[in-house]
């Protein structure tokens, strides 16, 4: 097996071996899909929105759920490379092997978040087109992985980088709702419009926006470039 | 290993930044030379000072020889062994390495939810080993130093003692001609002491650099050379 191969196997197994984590990740997203709708659901009508509030606040919740979930790994897997990860690439693990393993670990994780919201949405929400739902989960869940992984070269601190998450995904998800008008050009460039957008269709109409689903794969290629940059100051051993 | 074979490192100015300057200019009799080694820490807040760790350190590790740096708490030892090894780039100064360099920096770090087993798999394909030459090293290595009942063991599963044996053994496995070790024996009980010297004076017959570095050192005699890093600098201490 290769470096590569090997790393990322390993990765896999790491977070496996959290039970906690693991728990998490399948408990966590049918409890905010439920809040959010009921939540909203409380509401005559949304601004901003058109169809049945507790659908908006379930749609919400599921992409919350996803994308704050992939968030958190992408930030501990920034937070733990410091230190460990540079050991392993002076003794010849190149930099993109490595960064390469944690980003299949962060992917991984975010595609089985992103199944696991979908299948707490399905509960309540008839989902027009499954398939198509998943990708857009799978796609916020994987702009907020790697928006983690900046967020923990920045930030290299487990607690307050993950009260910066929850309150930047929390933000996000509603700018990219539509529920709050603050202008379109703040909120075409907040990371979930695209997914939000995509996933809103896919569960509503079963159709799948070109235009957003482009977007959405432009904004993640540069949240990865953005990534790798912030990965080789993290994982280089020198002071934040 | 490009980062750690056999390269002359100087860093350029301003940046920080070290520069690899062609192949190693260091002769086989010395694998390791540091000359006018400096490093200060600063803070990016204003009206902090900056703290001048080292001021100019030189040093010799001749092959066949185990080279000993004391220093009170605080003195700059770990800083120098980090740029040493190159993890830590000098604000100015030159450090030559010849051939392949193992490193065991003070805090173990090991990823904590893989198994020993699989610690030494991971290492092992970064150092460019195959299978049979990791499992050699692992098996030799967990019988010198007595950890074989541990190898399925998680390391954050271990104790103090046994964390540090792995960590020491990750440095050990592809047999370096430079060896770095940063309070290499702490925890260890008085056999595993005694093995770690053992396995040493071994490594020493077959020509390989050690340098060790210790805030206390009982046995002098174990010592071809001592170094005392004090105001920043190194004083060698009379011939043994």
């Amino acid at each position: 097996m290769s470096a590569f191969g090997t790393g990322a196997r390993l990765r896999l197994l790491e977070f496996v071996r959290e039970p906690t984590t693991a728990a998490l990740l399948l408990v966590l997203p049918p409890v905010v899909v439920e809040v959010y709708g009921e939540a909203m659901a409380s509401f005559p009508a949304l601004p901003g929105t058109t169809g049945d509030p507790g659908t908006t606040g379930r749609i919400i919740g599921a992409l919350f759920a996803a994308a704050f979930l992939a968030g958190l790994v992408g930030l501990f897997q920034a937070v733990s490379a410091r230190g460990t990860d540079e050991r392993l690439h002076r003794c010849g693990a190149g930099r993109a092997s490595l960064l390469g393993a944690r980003v299949v670990t962060m992917a991984t994780v975010a595609a089985v978040a992103a199944a696991v919201s979908l299948a707490a949405l399905a509960r309540t929400v008839d989902v027009a087109a499954p398939l198509a739902a998943f990708g857009a989960l799978a796609l916020g869940a994987l702009v907020y992985g790697l928006f983690g992984v900046l967020v923990g070269a920045l930030l290299p601190r487990q607690l307050e980088g993950s009260l910066v998450l929850v309150f930047l995904v929390d933000f996000d998800n509603v700018l990219a709702s539509g529920v709050l008008d603050v202008g379109g050009t703040v909120a075409q460039v907040a990371p979930l419009y695209h997914p939000h957008a995509l996933f809103e269709a896919a569960v509503t109409d079963g159709t799948v926006p070109v235009d957003h689903a482009l977007g959405g794969v432009a904004y993640a290629a540069v949240l990865l470039a953005l990534a790798f940059v912030a990965y080789v100051r993290v994982a280089g051993g020198e002071p934040a | 290993m490009p980062n750690i074979e056999g390269a002359a490192a100087r860093p350029n100015g301003e940046s920080g930044e070290t520069s690899v300057e062609g192949d190693a200019a260091t002769d086989a009799d010395v694998p390791l030379r540091a000359e006018g080694i400096e490093k200060s820490y600063g803070s990016r807040l204003p009206f902090t000072d900056r703290v001048e760790v080292l001021t100019g350190a030189d040093i010799e590790v001749p092959a066949g020889e185990i080279v000993g740096i004391v220093g009170e708490n605080g003195s700059g030892k770990s800083t120098l062994m980090k740029v040493l090894v190159g993890t830590l780039n000098a604000d100015d100064g030159v450090v030559e390495r010849a051939g392949t360099v193992g490193w065991c920096p003070q805090e173990s770090l090991l990823y904590d939810r893989l198994t020993v087993r699989e610690t030494f798999d991971l290492f092992g394909e970064a150092y460019g080993m195959d299978g049979d030459a990791v499992a050699d090293a692992r098996e030799r290595l967990a019988s010198r130093l007595d950890f074989e009942r541990f190898l399925d063991y998680q390391v954050r599963n271990l104790s103090g003692g046994n964390r540090q044996k792995v960590n020491l053994s990750v440095a050990l496995m592809h047999d370096p001609d430079v060896l770095l070790l940063d309070e290499p024996y702490t925890g260890f009980d008085w056999d595993t002491y005694l093995a770690f010297w053992e396995l040493s004076e071994t490594l020493v017959e077959r020509d390989t650099a050690i340098a060790v570095i210790s805030h206390l050192i009982n046995e002098r005699e174990r010592f071809d050379r001592i170094y005392e890093l004090r105001d920043g600098r190194l004083h060698r201490e009379e011939e043994q």
